[in-house]
């Protein structure tokens, strides 16, 4: 009876102390599921959250290269750093705790993340063949480069980490050049697995871009617009020919992030109606007070009802770039590409080409061709000009006159207001 | 094992052999009374040394049949426990003393066992039911608790209907992990979960699209407990007292026991509070003139338009106070609560019933709470009890719409911007204007707007104590017991399209739906040994088991309909679920013993695991110790001026398991135009996580004299937590921004100080005051990881950062010449007394004083009046440059941070009630009538800047004090009135 008992008592232990549980994750997938063996259908979710994570905080990355390259500001009361930090207010200075550069360099980084998960993913698969995965990793690789780009342009000689596939060992920091080499080397090698590649992918914002050919018209594209910032300018003609550039095509042609509003879907946060008050983005006083007479692109900044004033900044005119909500926003366009040549052809003394291109665009835009010197200066200022007013908050300007050393031309509009060169790198990279 | 076969052998035979005959003994009778003579009912007379016992009625009388030569202890709550001898009297009046010292209070020191307060080796707080509700009652359970627990920073995240308080026992005790206790009731593990309504999505506080955020001042679920039905509160503040508590016990353990029914006739009560609710403190709007309208903007033509504006508005006489008539509303309050509590000698009931219903400061906020209570008490023979503890909870709260925001609509945030000229009112079509001074018109969204949490909610206990053996020397018990906490918390978070803000989502609203089913159940066996009369030795061993499963969905729909709050009449709809799961394990022994009842040995060890360590097989192994001499009873101090000391000292290990999820390397869905993606999360898995481990040793001495008139308690502790539980800022070019780590070591250590006394004892007034010191220090011993600025908003604004070799709460920030420490927001120390004066036995007069002194918050509050240009002292000139203060506070921002960070201590008159007891009632079938005014957070004194120094923008967790345009604070003014049949 005895024994029994004893029995009983730690047989009734042993169950109540063997049911340990383990729930898993019941939220989400998680990496090592898809990287194991993964299907065609869980490779194309990591193309479609990648093209979809690009968004991720892009209106940030405008808010920060239109704020500094003073072609807007963004008024929200309740968030002041715009109108502070960016613009160098007083004694204020950019640093890396600050949510303008730490989320939006984070977001890029967690698509470059999301690209290694989708080539890590791709190696591992048995469900695809060699040629596939070579779609995968040239697509993969060919964002991974325009991600790296992005954060480069907001730290430049501060650089960017380049070796980013183990987080416990990150590799180094690289300079700006450095950095541009690798951004340039890693859209080479996508188009090396372009080359072999058989894919479609579904990705909304591409149109005709979608395959083999297409993503490598895609890299060329971007590949091109590195060289000039390397100024490499016979390499980049030599991209121009291998991507979607077309000197008579619409200038709207290109690649875009798309916005839906659908379940798991973005809007496009930069989107604000016009004559809003409290959160706005006001065009920067000096776009309509520099634009030409009669050049369309003033409908990118429409006047206010009411003047937006705060922190002795103000304007009378809205950003009406993205009309709304679900407006695409360019990852990069045909108009660039025509103005990237342009910049080619000036830069190695094909003024007769570099003009055709230009008067390219100011036609498109309502202005009569270009009358101005034929000097490689000249022509340089009006291809700037025309950039800005082109690529008006696409990301561009700040950058633009950076790399022709141009910033101290930007309008000061606060005594003791500062144009920063380049952000800091977020605190938890140093 | 021989020992325990025995105990189960003993158990079945009691279960087949139910009841032993006692032979026949004598009635004796009596009546228990107070000082002053007045009733005691429930007192509890117990036959010693056997445990055999009654409990006195509602007019103090008792009966209970005694073997001539017996003892017989009689017993309560606050009474000196006094012994009387069976002789020849049968009937006795007993008077029993008030125990100032509290020396005979029954303290919980284990899962299943409990000892008397004189012979503890733990500084364990206790509330009464009258502190805790009879003062001048608090809006939620968790206000209640505020300012009255010696070695906890209590602290309000807002003043917003429905409760949210941050209760942080002996200091930091977890980062990231969690830092609030965990609540018992009646053996029942409460959740106390903050589940976010999805507020994030209108305020954007968080940027980047997540639909809820710790910036959303959700309650606590915690608040939904009645303080009416709780009976008393034990305070375990660390592990060195929890340590039987486990898993969930690093941040200590409040045990709280609701009443139970006693034998005797019935007594019914019914109480009814009517008061009112009114904003403690308004910042007060700047004075404006032409020319500081105008300055508004430095664009002339919109100067000139605002000169304009102000001109006209003034001639019309339309300059307003709006930050008075947002926050200036009288809210209504009533509570009402029957209780029936009564019983036989066999089964005792209480039965409470009540509702309250109150009105908020700002128009269409408030709180309602219905509770329904029946605890059942029942001997199932002479040796097996049971007993069943139920509640159902209803609550509603109306939250209103404050805190940060990054998209203008929070009501502080768009006040902020709205100067006095502004024309906000709805003209005579009901139409209102939008404000042009800000994204949001303020009393347009007050009025359209809703943010609404309501709870509904089952707690049930069940407890079994059944006697399996008893010899002379030997007593052995089963104890178990378990229960649980299901409630659904729908809520509702409705934008309509008219709002301002709403032109692009054209309406939003976010239905939540919530379901936390939380178990647990602990079963021991408890062995009395009693060798000699000298020596006790109380064993236990157990097991015990937590489950909890949470699933919260939340449905964003924008883009609705008009008129419409139903997510499917929306043509955009998102949808957000999250779930949680998690079984911890436990096993524990544990060793009582009592010599000579002078000295008291405890030793224990505890087994634990949980599904939400990285190794779910592991166990971990968490001991206790701890020992109490008490020196009068061992004889080493006579009685005379001391009547008792002791000296105690108690060490304990407890640990805190990770967050769900923090194993896991997760995709998160990143959808595009209809294709499905996803990306990865930015949380980075730890597949080894480990709990968090805290020791505490704590050690003092309890002193009382002048006959228990006088007496002190004082406690040192020294409280380790290895292995800390931080989200690790990784580099965020790994892909990933954080990541759960076992991160470092920390420590706290503090005194607390003790004094109760009844300075005032004469025939007609009788003074009763406690009085208490306690301080807290932490440090930073270890860290592995890169330290960082966390839990706020970077160094510009000023920021808590862990560190090694500095507190764990200190705020660094710019300091003009870089980036230094401004403050920290551990108190310098804190001290409360609370007080009650009785006159002439019928007027009470009772109240709770709080002092916190030092201790700094992060002021945000008073930037954004200051950015939005409408600070009340804005136009002051008292800086060095010259300029209005404003102007030069805002000239600081991005060089200097020290304004940010200001002092935030405080001295508060929390409660303060006048009690009036009839003697003379006017019907015979009324027993007892009770009348009181009472005043709840009516004074405070303190130079903090903004609405109130309690306050945390990011909730309950790690980085309290962080101050950014709260709900204010209210005040409260009650009148009370309580009739006994």
């Amino acid at each position: 009876m005895n024994k029994n008992i004893f029995l009983y008592t730690c047989g009734l232990l042993c169950i109540l102390a063997s049911c340990k549980k383990d729930y898993g994750d019941l939220n989400h997938a998680t990496v090592d599921a898809f990287t194991k063996n993964a299907t065609t259908e869980q490779l194309n979710a990591l193309v479609s959250g990648t093209e979809s994570g690009m968004r991720n905080n892009l209106s940030l990355y405008l808010d920060d290269v239109g704020t500094i390259g003073r072609e807007m500001y963004h008024f929200i009361n309740a968030e002041p750093r715009y109108v502070t930090d960016l613009l160098g207010a007083n004694d204020a200075t950019l640093t890396g705790s600050n949510f303008y550069i730490t989320n939006t360099w984070a977001s890029r980084y967690q698509v470059v993340k999301n690209c290694n998960i989708l080539i890590d993913a791709a190696r591992h698969s048995n469900y695809i063949s060699q040629e596939q995965k070579n779609g995968y990793t040239g697509f993969a690789k060919t964002i991974k480069a325009y991600q790296l780009l992005m954060n480069l342009n907001l730290t430049d000689s501060n650089g960017i980490r380049v070796d980013v596939a183990d987080p416990d060992h990150l590799g180094p920091f690289v300079n700006y050049s450095d950095g541009l080499a690798a951004v340039a080397a890693l859209l080479d090698s996508a188009v090396t697995d372009l080359g072999n590649a058989s894919v479609v992918f579904p990705l909304p914002g591409f149109e005709n871009f979608t395959d083999a050919a297409g993503l490598t018209k895609f890299n060329r594209a971007l590949a091109a617009r590195v060289a000039v910032y390397r100024e490499k300018w016979v390499d980049a003609l030599t991209d121009l020919n291998g991507s979607f550039f077309d000197l008579n095509g619409a200038p709207s042609l290109g690649v875009y992030h798309v916005f839906g509003s659908g379940s798991g879907d973005q809007l496009n946060d930069f989107f604000i109606p016009q004559n809003q008050t409290g959160d706005v983005r006001i065009a920067h006083p000096s776009f309509a007070a520099d634009i030409t007479p009669g050049d369309d692109r003033i409908g990118k900044a429409t006047p206010r009802t009411a003047v937006a004033s705060l922190n002795g900044l103000s304007g009378d005119r809205d950003v009406w770039v993205y009309t709304s909500s679900t407006a695409p926003i360019p990852i990069i366009k045909n108009e660039e590409l025509i103005l990237l040549y342009a910049e080619c052809k000036i830069q190695l003394s094909g003024m007769p080409d570099a003009i055709v291109a230009l008067n390219r665009i100011r036609t498109a835009h309502n202005l009569s061709p270009y009358a101005g010197a034929i000097t490689p200066q000249a022509l340089l200022t009006e291809m700037l000009n025309q950039r800005r007013f082109s690529l008006y908050c696409e990301g561009h300007r700040w950058i633009d006159l950076r790399r022709y050393g141009r910033l101290n031309e930007l309008p000061i509009d606060r005594p003791g207001d500062d144009v920063w060169t380049k952000f800091p790198v977020p605190v938890s990279e140093q | 094992m021989r020992h325990q076969l025995r105990l189960w052998t003993v158990l079945i035979c009691c279960i087949i052999l139910p009841g032993l005959a006692f032979s026949q003994n004598t009635i004796i009778s009596g009546t228990v009374t107070d000082r002053s003579g007045h009733p005691v009912a429930g007192a509890s007379i117990v036959i010693r040394p056997s445990t055999r016992g009654t409990f006195s009625d509602i007019e103090g009388k008792f009966r209970i049949a005694a073997a001539p030569g017996a003892t017989i202890a009689i017993g309560s709550v606050g009474f000196v426990t006094q012994t009387i001898l069976v002789g020849n009297t049968t009937e006795f009046n007993i008077r029993l003393e008030e125990d100032i010292s509290r020396l005979d209070e029954v303290v919980v020191t284990g899962l299943a066992t409990s000892i008397k307060r004189r012979n503890l080796s733990n500084a364990v707080a206790t509330l009464s039911a009258k502190e805790l509700a009879g003062i001048a009652p608090a809006q939620t359970f968790d206000a209640a608790l505020e300012g009255k627990i010696p070695g906890a920073y209590t602290n309000a995240n807002s003043g917003a209907p429905g409760g949210g308080i941050s209760v942080k026992l002996r200091g930091v005790t977890s980062v990231y992990g969690n830092t609030q206790p965990l609540y018992v009731l009646d053996g029942v593990f409460v959740d106390n979960t903050a589940t976010s309504a999805g507020i994030n999505v209108i305020t954007g506080a968080l940027p980047g699209g997540a639909p809820t955020s710790n910036q959303d001042n959700p309650s606590s679920r915690i608040a939904d407990l009645r303080p009416e039905d709780i009976e008393s509160i034990e305070i375990l503040k660390g592990a060195s007292a929890a340590a039987v508590y486990g898993s969930r016990a690093a941040a200590g353990v409040i045990i709280i026991t609701t009443k139970k029914g006693k034998e005797g006739n019935t007594k019914t009560s019914v109480s009814q509070d009517l008061g009112f609710v009114k904003v403690r403190k308004l910042l007060g709007v700047r004075t404006f003139n032409a020319d500081r309208a105008a300055s508004l903007s430095r664009d002339s033509a919109t100067s000139a338009g605002l000169r304009q504006a102000f001109t006209t508005a003034q001639s019309a006489g339309k300059i307003y106070d709006y930050e008075k008539e947002i926050y200036g509303n009288t809210g209504f309050a009533r509570n009402t609560v029957l209780s029936v509590s009564g019983g036989t000698a066999r089964t005792g009931v209480y039965f409470s019933a009540a509702q309250k219903d109150e009105g908020g400061i700002v128009k269409n906020t408030g709180y309602r709470n219905s509770s329904l209570r029946l605890n059942v008490d029942h001997h199932l023979t002479d040796n097996i009890r049971i007993g069943i503890s139920t509640n159902y909870i209803n609550s509603s709260a109306d939250r209103g719409i404050s805190g940060n925001d990054n998209h203008g609509v929070s009501l502080g945030i768009a006040l902020s911007s709205t100067p006095s000229f502004a024309e906000l009112h709805p003209n005579s079509l009901g139409v209102y204007p939008n404000n042009p001074f800000a994204a949001s018109n303020p009393l347009q969204t007050v009025a359209l707007m809703q943010n609404n949490e309501s709870v509904n909610r089952f707690i049930t206990g069940i407890s079994l104590d059944a006697q399996l053996q008893k010899s002379t020397r030997s007593f052995t018990r089963l104890v178990a017991r378990g229960g649980f906490d299901f409630y659904h918390l729908g809520t509702s978070v409705l934008f309509p399209a008219t709002l301002q803000f709403q032109a692009v989502n054209k309406g939003t609203s976010v239905q939540g739906a919530t379901r936390n089913l939380s178990t647990n159940y602990i079963l021991s066996l408890v062995n009395t040994l009693t060798p000699s009369d000298k020596l006790s030795l109380t064993t236990s061993a157990g097991l015990t088991q937590e489950t909890g499963d949470y699933n919260n969905l939340l449905n964003i729909a924008t883009q609705l309909i008009p008129g419409q709050s139903n997510v499917d009449q929306a043509s955009a709809l998102n949808a957000a679920q999250l779930r949680t799961k998690y079984q911890n394990e436990g096993i524990f022994i544990q060793e009582e013993a009592s010599i000579n009842d002078a000295i008291t040995v405890t030793g224990g060890l505890r087994l634990d695991r949980s599904s939400n360590n990285g190794d779910v097989a592991k166990y971990y192994i968490y001991p206790k110790g701890g020992l109490s001499l008490n020196l009068t009873k061992m004889g080493l101090v006579k009685e005379g001026f001391i009547n008792n000391i002791k000296l105690r000292a108690a060490y304990g290990q407890a640990n805190n398991v990770p967050a769900y999820g923090s194993k896991f390397t997760s995709l998160s869905i990143s959808n595009i135009t209809g294709n499905s993606g996803v990306i990865v999360t930015p949380q980075e898995g730890t597949g080894d996580i480990r709990p968090e481990r805290q020791a505490e040793f704590e050690t003092g001495v309890d002193l009382s004299v002048l006959k228990g008139r006088l007496s002190f308690v004082l406690t040192w502790y020294n409280k380790t937590i290895d292995d800390f539980l931080m989200q690790s800022a990784l580099p965020s070019s790994s892909g990933f921004t954080s990541k759960w780590v076992n991160a470092g070591n920390l420590r706290n250590r503090g005194v607390e100080l003790g004094l109760n006394a009844r300075p005032v004892q004469t025939r007609n007034i009788t003074w009763n005051t406690s009085v208490n010191f306690w301080l807290n220090r932490s440090l930073v011993t270890k860290l592995t990881i890169p330290s960082v600025p966390q839990g706020s908003f970077g160094y510009v604004l000023g920021s808590y950062q862990i560190q090694e070799g500095k507190s764990a709460t200190q705020i660094l920030g710019l300091n003009g010449t870089g980036v230094g420490k401004l403050g920290d927001a551990e108190p310098t120390f804190q001290m409360n007394t609370y007080n009650e004066i009785t006159f002439f036995d019928h007027l009470s007069l009772r109240f709770l004083l709080h002092w916190k002194q030092g201790g700094q918050n992060v002021n945000l509050t008073s930037l954004q009046n200051d950015f939005g240009g409408t600070s009340a002292d804005y136009d002051q000139v008292t800086n060095k440059l010259n300029v209005p203060d404003g102007v030069y506070r805002i000239m600081q921002v991005g060089s200097d941070a020290h304004m940010f960070v200001q002092n935030s201590g405080y001295l508060r008159l929390r409660e303060v009630g006048l009690y009036y007891s009839f003697t003379r009632l006017p019907v015979s079938y009324v027993k007892g009538l009770r009348v009181g005014v009472s005043l709840n957070n009516f004074l405070t004194i303190t130079k903090y800047k903004a609405y109130d120094p309690e306050v945390s923008n990011f909730g309950t967790g790690f980085s309290s004090g962080v101050d950014v345009d709260p709900y204010p604070a209210s005040k409260r003014g009650t009148f009370h009135i309580a009739i006994d049949f």
